[in-house]
């Protein structure tokens, strides 16, 4: 019961999913309003969700890995809708909600108990900030990525002059750098706050503020990946093929940081294990 | 009363007996008015292309009307009907029907999937319905025709991909530069494809297009035709950094544009994404020029191999397209059929008598205290008030048998008591105006 709007909003993304199967199929015009709409119920959906598990536990729902990538798909979906009021193709959508049907599917196997008592380190109004900082970072890189995909895509069929239905149903080369050049500034902002907001956050919790954490390793290594990608782009102009390759790789390199440091490495970040939020290791 | 369609198209009739063919003075509907006067017509139809000529009626009798209507359309035109006769296709009931379908949903169009004719249809029917024209079944017949056209628009691709060496080339650019307002167009030499193609690109670009000619004076003939300006062919190189669509088209020997000198270009260009439709023959581009990184080159025979490729792609889509259209032609014909007044005035009985079981069963808590003779009173009394109010309506529908209005008062009585289709549904008959 307690996870009923959750597995609506699931339902939905996935009934978008097959709309927009259908739609690249048989390329009906007609139809392609109905999957958009099932992702906005969907997302509707998600949102009383979150806001269901923030009641119910009393906090922002942040504490549990499922609590993280349910918002982490409710961010990407949310940018997505805004992305759509740009540009109205349908191939970003069948790309995006089936995408975040995946990442919900795969958050519903894991852990969503919340732990009673909440312990008191996330008890902190730096759960919210630092959280919505570092995945909305995150999900601008994603979106940036499958946009860089779309654009090796169609790059390659223009290159080799195949000019068929899915270039037709792909976005313009130039709309698809777009994202790419307003996204990495972006995205790297919201990174760099992420980190900042997680070092004040460890900084009023614990009093240190920097422990070399293998999170915090790996996020400072994203930071300069991402940094670098911005001087390539602005200083020596690389764009289309090289910036899309780049967001890709970064992207990797992003989900590796918010999802393998805490599954291979451990640290402080591991929600599942409410101990290590006591004191993190090595102080 | 039968639909019969009259007519010639590029596929039966050779150009010069099309340009005869063309219904001169019904810019007013008067020629309409004329072939609607002919005995034996009752609603007529005018469609007049470059491609086509079409006579869309509802005759009396199949047999006679139409040979009426042909010696009339050689009156119109000054010609002995043997003279065009052979060059036409009379179609009439379903065939007649599919076949107007067919050409609103721009099936049977020379460029298949071209969308004018579906205005033009329009255009057609316009001028009939200004001269009063048609009637309860043509008018049906037309808006059924452009539902189904525009069915045929939203649910196949029939009309998406470019089949015109110039449209392929501005979707092109579209899909390389996205929106074109802000960038620059270069057409270097002349000739009528590049310049069709220049003139396409040009209409969608806010930006003067640039001209390059080895002839200083062609070059300046040229830009000041297109609104645009000259560049020398000493400054080529600067007009290539600059401009973002490249059309060439020179008649020299050697190659124009080399990979060594165009990697300076893009360099000079901040590897800004560039489309050069080589047009030439020999090619003014060499080909390896594409491996570069944000070049996109295209020659005539990638772009006449694209417009091909997407012609196929529009006759797979009108495969499906005709399964839309031969739904739409069962639909109408089942309204035709219904449009009978046995059928009617049953559908009107039953209509009349569901309100009243359906109203008494809304009181049944109010009437509950009734014993069985009231009950039977009531009964009575809502029966025959029914019977009284359709009584007349009855009787004058059974009368219009022999009217040549009765297609016009079967269709209102439908209307005013809404017997096709389920009660209250605002489907179907609702979305076209009545015109009468």
């Amino acid at each position: 019961m307690d996870l009923i709007f959750f597995r609506i909003a699931v339902a939905l993304y996935l009934a978008a999913s097959v709309g927009y199967l259908g739609f690249l199929l048989l390329s009906s015009r007609s139809s392609a309003p109905i999957p958009f709409w099932c992702a906005v119920a969907g997302f509707v959906s998600h949102s009383l969700s979150i806001v269901h598990r923030a009641v119910f536990s009393g906090f922002f729902p942040l504490a549990t890995p499922f609590d993280v990538l349910s918002f982490f798909a409710w961010l990407v979906v949310g940018i997505f809708l805004l992305i759509r009021y740009r540009d109205p193709s349908p191939i970003f959508g069948s790309i995006v909600t089936p995408l975040a049907s995946v990442v919900m599917i795969y958050a519903s196997t894991l852990s969503y108990q919340i732990k009673e008592p909440l312990v008191p380190v996330l008890r902190s109004w730096w759960l919210p900030i630092h959280v919505t900082l570092a995945l909305l970072g995150n999900g601008i890189f994603a979106v940036m990525a499958i946009g860089g995909l779309m654009y090796i895509f169609q790059e390659r069929l223009i290159k080799k002059k195949r000019i068929g239905r899915l270039h037709r149903l792909l976005p313009s080369l130039e709309t698809l750098d777009t994202i790419n050049r307003h996204g990495l500034p972006l995205g790297f902002f919201l990174l760099t706050l992420g980190i900042i907001s997680g070092a004040l956050w460890a900084g009023s919790a614990w009093g240190v503020y920097w422990s070399w954490d293998p999170k915090e390793t790996w996020s400072l290594i994203t930071w300069f990946a991402y940094a670098a990608m911005i001087h390539q782009r602005m200083v020596l102009g690389w764009r289309g093929k090289r910036a899309a390759v780049l967001a890709i790789l970064g992207f990797c390199l992003v989900m590796f940081t918010f999802l393998g440091v805490s599954a291979l490495l451990g640290g402080y970040h591991t929600f599942g294990d409410a101990t290590r939020f006591l004191r993190p290791s090595g102080i | 009363m039968e639909i019969v369609v009259i007519g010639l198209n590029h596929s039966t009739a050779p150009v010069d007996i099309r340009e005869k063919i063309t219904f001169p003075g019904d810019e007013e509907g008067k020629v309409t008015h004329t072939l609607r006067e002919l005995e034996g017509v009752e609603e007529v139809v005018l469609l007049s292309t470059c491609n086509r000529a079409e006579v869309v009626a509802l005759t009396v009798d199949v047999e006679e009307s139409p040979h009426r209507l042909v010696k009339a359309i050689g009156d119109i035109h000054g010609l002995e009907p043997s003279a065009f006769r052979p060059f036409l296709y009379v179609k009439t009931r379903r065939e007649a029907v599919r076949h107007l379908f067919r050409v609103a949903s721009s099936l049977d169009s020379m460029v298949l999937g071209e969308p004018q004719i579906l205005g033009q249809v329009k255009e057609g029917y316009r001028r009939a319905t200004k001269v009063n024209a048609t009637g309860p079944i043509l008018n049906r017949l037309m808006h059924r025709a452009f539902f189904t056209a525009k069915r045929v628009r939203n649910e196949t691709g029939v009309g998406n991909a470019a089949v015109s060496v110039a449209y392929v080339a501005v979707e092109l650019a579209n899909k390389i530069l996205g929106d074109l307002k802000t960038k620059r167009i270069l057409l270097i030499g002349a000739g009528e494809m590049a310049e069709l193609a220049a003139r396409h690109l040009n209409s969608q670009v806010e930006q003067p297009i640039s001209v390059a000619n080895r002839t200083y004076e062609n070059a300046c003939s040229l830009a000041s035709e297109l609104c645009g300006e000259v560049v020398p062919m000493e400054e080529l190189n600067a007009g290539l950094v600059r401009a973002d669509v490249v059309i060439t088209s020179t008649s020299g020997r050697d190659p124009l544009i080399t990979k060594e000198q165009f990697k300076q270009v893009m360099r000079r260009r901040r590897f800004r994404p560039i489309f050069i439709i080589d047009i030439a023959i020999p090619r003014d581009v060499a080909p390896e020029v594409n491996d570069l990184d944000g070049v996109y080159l295209y020659n005539i025979d990638d772009l006449q191999g694209v417009a091909e490729e997407n012609l196929g792609e529009r006759r797979r889509e009108a495969l499906r397209a005709e399964r839309i259209v031969a739904e739409e032609v069962t639909k109408f014909l089942d309204w035709t059929k219904s449009l009978d007044a046995a059928p009617t005035i049953v559908a009107l009985k039953e209509r009349l008598e569901q309100i009243r079981r359906d109203e008494l069963s809304r009181l049944n808590g109010k009437l509950s205290n009734l014993n069985p003779q009231e009950r039977e009173a009531v009964e009575m009394i809502t029966r025959s008030i029914i019977n009284k109010i359709a009584h007349n309506p009855i009787i004058f529908l059974k009368r219009t048998g022999k009217s040549s209005k009765r297609n016009l008062y079967l269709d209102t009585a439908q209307r005013l008591f809404k017997l096709d289709g389920p009660p209250a549904s605002p489907q179907d008959g609702d979305e076209e105006p009545h015109r009468q």
